[in-house]
């Protein structure tokens, strides 16, 4: 072998390295494993995400394709060669200013992408933008921040990290755009994700899963297969749970084993695991040594599983039905029945996979004395759910669990059920050595949670005058092999299946029903994206039929102040669809007048159409309690710390409890240090989800600055116009020759440390159970947002080219104007794909060339209009904006679809064969 | 992965020997296939020839009425080449649209064509142009050179060195992509020029084809109109989970006359 070279030299960032490798590893690895390069990030290692992207010799490359002999000798650069002596490059700044980063992990990959771009072309066209990063897969921003900053670069030279991160003068956080707070680490690639750091001693761990999606297995002879592979230190199975073999999100509903025990109901359901030497536990073939198969016939999709006589997935369940969701208000079939305008229709929609660009990792140890606890450390959006999981499968106290989240790669709900959490604490307790995990681009999407497929029907009916008066509708939802979030998304579609509309009379009914398809989830609106695709549909039906423009229709029906919801909850503020509507009308009408004229003069192949779609969405738990606690402590040398436990997912929420909490408290934002979500030191904040956290945790961090700047006034018996400064260990309360100084130093300390005073927040949003009607409040408060899109579809291939987006969304308050804009344009991307291009078909599109995801070219340009109403329950008026972003988006591109073509969505997503199909068959 | 032996040859004859001498060697360059591939484990070859570092493979000049270009001249190459953008520029179009910046300044076009991908660029844009395979034994024309999925006539060993285009009097490639991998769910090369009246698709069918009924039309009157009523049947095309057969069979005629109107 003439080119076993055992030393491959190249030039990393203007600096000599070798290395010692195969010549064939590829330079991703090398990159990360062997020279300390973890900014340079892998998320599908097959050359379709762009995340590992760097410069070869000058061009953009996939290091993850890269053998190491081909860079031998050549220039490499990468992230951390970005920035020179200590200046951010410009493009680094410029992301920073625009907010281009979101959950980071896409970042470095995108930053190489545009340098390669910018130093050939320092003011380059968006199309040029557009064409160079388009190998670059983001999944948060929905890449309109990523191209303003590229444009935007060269006004960027030679500004330091200190200029554009600036912090707000002090009492002016709230409402701020300051960049985020963790945005430094994300542009230098310096952020540690779950991949990025484990003990240098930890085994590595690989999960075996059913290549079926319903069989019986027998193991094999699982000691010889060990002793003929040195270097596997175990191989481990359900007989090693040292707790209890299951998990699952509801307490009475653990139905899903770590390891499967005999039987597998969905495929990519873990079997074993093989932990030790990397190289050897990947040698290992899968094969009838390891486990030998008896596949049997899938239950596959609702109708397959309701089916008399079908096989049940668990026998618990024997009508595989997992839950069901029920409202009723006022008499549904009396009002359809004498509906002067009556619209009936039905929908079905796919699997939608989470697609965040880093997959599952972390690693597990055991700490403390005699190593008598055990810490887990993974990319997760929910370390105290993570918590008690780990605590039960262990069979130990919650208390000897340690969860500490890394940097997350974007969750979007998918990491709000454990994944390699449970498999790494088995293999960490039981072997009593660090273990570490990542799992792979194939793995990631055949093993987790999706957004549910759905079959709805339903009918609305309204009256000549265009009210609404009444819709019925019901939802089947496929929740896979096991519970996960079913339960969830069946009981929020009926809060929401009416739409944001006061209508007097509304039956929904809906079913999360087990199969064996991949487990669905928690996923972006938890049913409702779905559910409002179908109402939203009805309703351009009905608007029709009683001859009102759409938008006049919806501002005719909106829900306002005062009006009862389908629950009977009535919103006494904050429920701004209306102002939203109002805002849109004149956009509305300049761009329908604008279609329609166009397709007057056009010659047909194109058709252009103008849709609007609304949305609700309730902030928090559905009618359980869901408190968040923050606490600030403020030590003898003056050190101020914030313990916030809220997980940032690149949603911003570290930065926006900062600036919340700063404000309260009255010192300027950079005055903290912060601790994040580490189970250990940070009171529970609760999940990130329900677009929570802004309402709940915000409100928390609120309480808990207040109730410091109380006690600090106190010490100085003033009142609360005082001004605060911190000055080093001393705290001066007042103004000029009134104020006081205060020695913290001689402050008697709290219990043992070194805190001389704190404060803390807890908020529990009201809400009170549904009756059996599904009457009553089921949320505190509820986001608005009504969307308008613009497109083309061009009649001949049935495909579609988004032109604009026009955004209104009442969040009571913008904290942070420029994270709440990443919010809806992330959001917005994600419905695009919902609406037009993704479908997860179970061991068919488990990668990211055949499942399609908006890349760079996909997202159009967005105006965002900011309706401030605000929630008086909520910090300085603010609500959730993570889920309305996603969920008026595809209503909105079908609206506009049919206004151009007459088409009317029956399933989703519409790929252009289905709609150059439905053009044809249109009569 | 599985292991085999690597080498980095600086010559022709040095990569024909170490190929001859392998039990089951494969040929790489850019590698954008072939990486993919073997770490999923579709592939076990017993020895791999990087051809990237032999220096006289790569390059593009104009010889007399014909572009020839390298084997392992890359798409960024061939898409930025003054020679074949003044010469064939539907040819640097094609380049162009292939994958990502990052796939384009790896892959090559010998490796395209030697692995022929039913959905690959350069099938068509070589057939529809009535190029020439130059190998280090022969010159092969692209219509016997393409000969199914994944097929080629190359022998066992045998090293395809470079591609030599005539260049034609008007051309255009229209192309439906898969929006994540730019591959082709349907692409059509048309071209006049000195190889005839050629139509050639990619991504339709097993292989490359072209398709006689449409360059016969269009010998007579080259126009987006002579075409109109030509279709290609749905029977054999591909179907998968991004267009059905018939939708392809559809966007053959759509493609087709896009690219005669772009070509002029």
């Amino acid at each position: 072998m003439n080119a076993h070279a055992p030393e491959t030299a190249f030039t990393l960032n203007g600096r000599p390295v070798s290395v010692v490798a195969e010549p064939f590893a590829r330079l991703a690895n090398v990159l990360r494993d062997q020279l300390g390069a973890i900014g340079t990030k892998i998320g599908c290692d097959a050359g379709d995400c762009g995340a590992c992207t760097v410069l070869l010799d000058g061009r953009q490359v996939c290091a993850c394709l890269v053998p190491l002999a081909q860079a031998a000798g050549a220039e490499v650069r990468t992230v951390e060669g970005l920035a020179e002596n200590g200046a951010l490059s410009a493009v680094q700044a410029a992301f920073l200013a625009h907010g281009a980063a979101q959950c980071g992990i896409c970042t470095p990959g995108m930053l190489m992408a545009a340098s390669d771009l910018l130093q050939r072309e320092p003011k380059p066209s968006e199309a040029a933008v557009k064409d160079a990063l388009g190998g670059v897969l983001c999944r948060c921003t929905g890449y309109r921040k990523i191209i303003e900053a590229v444009m935007d670069a060269h006004r960027f030279a030679g500004t330091t990290a200190g200029d554009v991160c600036a912090a707000p003068a002090k009492g002016r956080a709230v409402g701020a755009a300051m960049v985020r707070a963790d945005g430094l680490a994300k542009v230098t690639g310096t952020d540690l994700f779950g991949a990025d750091a484990a003990p240098s001693d930890a085994l590595w761990l690989r999960a075996l899963r059913s290549p079926h999606a319903r069989a019986r297995f027998t193991l094999g002879d699982l000691e010889a297969v060990q002793r003929r592979h040195p270097g596997v230190e175990a191989i481990l199975t359900a007989a090693d749970v040292p707790g209890e073999n299951s998990f699952g999100i509801y307490p009475d509903l653990k139905d899903q084993p770590v390891f499967a025990e005999g039987f597998v109901r969905y495929r990519g359901e873990v079997v074993l695991a093989l932990v030790g030497e990397r190289a050897a536990v990947e040698a290992v073939p899968f094969d009838d040594d390891l486990v030998t198969w008896q596949p049997e016939d899938p239950v596959m999709g609702v109708v397959a599983a309701l089916r008399n006589g079908a096989p049940a997935i668990h026998g618990n369940r024997p009508d595989n039905v997992l839950a069901e969701g029920r409202l009723e208000k006022g008499d549904v079939e009396s009002a359809l029945a004498s509906a002067e305008a009556l619209a009936v229709d039905e929908l079905a929609t796919a699997y939608v996979e989470h697609a965040y660009i880093e997959p599952e990792a972390g690693y597990a140890q055991r700490i403390g004395p005699n190593g008598a606890r055990i810490e887990v450390a993974a990319s997760t959006q929910a370390p105290y759910l993570d918590r008690d999981e780990v605590a039960r499968v262990l069979g130990i106290d919650k208390s000897a669990v340690r969860i500490v989240p890394t940097a997350c790669g974007g969750g979007f709900g998918g990491k709000l059920d454990v994944s390699v959490q449970p498999l790494l604490a088995v293999a960490a307790w039981v072997l009593k050595r660090p273990v570490r995990c990542v799992y792979s681009r194939i793995e990631s999407m055949a093993a987790s949670t999706k957004r549910h497929p759905a079959r709805i029907k339903a009918s609305a009916a309204a009256g000549r005058d265009g009210l609404l008066t009444a819709i019925r509708l019901e939802a089947d939802f496929d929740t896979g092999a096991y519970a996960s979030w079913g339960p969830t998304v069946a009981d929020r579609v009926p809060v929401h299946g009416s739409g944001p509309y006061f209508v007097p009379n509304v039956f929904v009914h809906s079913q999360a029903i087990y199969t064996n398809g991949t487990p669905s989830g928690a996923f972006r609106g938890f049913g409702v994206p779905q559910a409002a695709i179908l109402q939203e549909s009805l309703y351009d039906d009905l608007a029709a039929q009683v001859g009102l423009d759409p938008l006049e229709f919806r501002l005719r029906n909106a829900l306002r102040p005062g009006q009862p919801t389908a629950t009977g909850q009535v919103l006494e503020h904050s429920a701004g669809l209306a102002q939203c509507l109002e805002a849109l009308q004149p956009h509305w009408r300049r761009l329908r007048g604008e279609a329609e004229d166009q397709n007057r003069i056009g010659n047909g192949r194109t058709r252009r159409g103008v849709g609007i779609g609304c949305m609700w969405y309730g902030c928090g738990n559905t009618s359980l309690p869901n408190p968040s606690t923050m606490r600030i402590t403020l030590d003898r040398a003056g050190r101020l710390t914030f313990f916030n436990g809220a997980v940032d997912i690149g949603q911003g929420s570290t930065t926006v409890l900062l600036q919340i909490c700063a404000d309260a408290l009255g010192l300027e934002t950079s005055a903290f240090e912060m601790v994040l979500g580490d189970t250990d030191r940070t009171a529970d904040a609760g999940k990130t989800s329900a677009s929570r956290q802004t309402f709940v945790s915000g409100k928390a961090a609120y309480l808990a600055g207040r109730d410091l700047r109380a006690k600090l006034l106190r010490l100085a018996n003033v009142g609360d116009t005082a001004e605060i400064d911190l000055q080093g260990g001393t705290l001066r309360i007042g103004d000029g020759a009134q104020a006081t100084d205060i020695d913290l130093a001689a402050l008697p300390v709290e219990e043992g440390g070194e805190t001389v005073l704190s404060g803390t927040g807890t908020f529990d949003p009201p809400t009170t159970p549904l009756d059996e009607k599904g009457q009553g409040n089921p949320y505190a408060t509820y986001g608005f947002a009504a969307q308008i899109a613009d497109l083309e579809v061009d009649m001949e291939l049935g495909t579609i080219h988004l032109r604009r987006f026009v955004a209104a969304h009442d969040l009571g308050k913008a904290i942070n104007p420029s994270l709440v804009e990443g919010q809806i344009h992330g959001g917005i991307a994600q419905g695009i794909g919902l609406a037009l291009m993704e479908e997860f078909l179970p061991g068919r599109t488990e990668n990211l060339h055949d499942y399609l995801i908006p890349t760079i070219g996909d997202v159009p340009p967005i105006d965002i209009i900011l309706v401030e109403d605000p929630e008086h329950l909520g910090p300085y008026g603010a609500k959730g904006i993570g889920e309305p972003a996603l969920i008026a988006t595809a209503p909105a591109i079908f609206g506009a679809i049919r206004h151009a073509t007459g088409v009317k969505v029956r399933k989703v997503p519409l790929l252009p064969h289905r709609l150059l199909q439905a053009l044809r068959s249109k009569p | 992965m599985y292991n085999f032996n690597y080498y980095r040859p600086l010559s022709l004859e040095e990569a024909a020997q170490v190929l001859s001498a392998a039990s089951d060697g494969k040929l790489m360059s850019g590698g954008m296939t072939l990486i993919p591939t073997l770490k999923q484990r579709l592939a076990n070859p017993s020895d791999l020839v990087d051809l990237s570092e032999i220096a006289d493979l790569s390059g593009i000049e104009a010889k007399g009425d014909t572009v020839v270009i390298g084997a392992t001249t890359t798409h960024a190459e061939v898409a930025d080449s003054e020679v074949v953008k003044s010469q064939i520029p539907a040819l640097a179009a094609l380049a162009e649209s292939i994958g990502d910046p990052q796939v384009r300044n790896r892959g090559t076009i010998g490796g395209s064509i030697a692995n022929n991908d039913p959905a690959a660029d350069y099938p068509a844009g070589l057939l529809g142009l009535g190029a020439t395979i130059k190998t280090d034994r022969r010159q092969i024309p692209a219509d016997d050179f393409f000969t199914g999925m994944f097929e080629t006539a190359l022998e066992e060993g045998e090293i395809v060195t470079a591609v030599s285009v005539p260049i034609p009097k008007k051309a255009a490639y229209a192309k439906f992509p898969n929006p994540a991998s730019r591959y082709a769910i349907v692409g059509v090369m048309v071209a006049q020029g000195p190889a005839g009246t050629r139509v050639a698709v990619t991504g339709a069918g097993p292989g490359v084809f072209r398709v006689a009924k449409m360059e016969t039309a269009l010998e007579k009157n080259f126009s987006a109109n002579a075409i109109e009523g030509i279709s290609v049947p749905a029977k054999g095309l591909n179907a998968d989970m991004h267009a059905s057969a018939d939708y392809r069979a559809h966007l053959v005629g759509v493609m087709a006359r896009r690219a005669v109107t772009a070509a002029g």
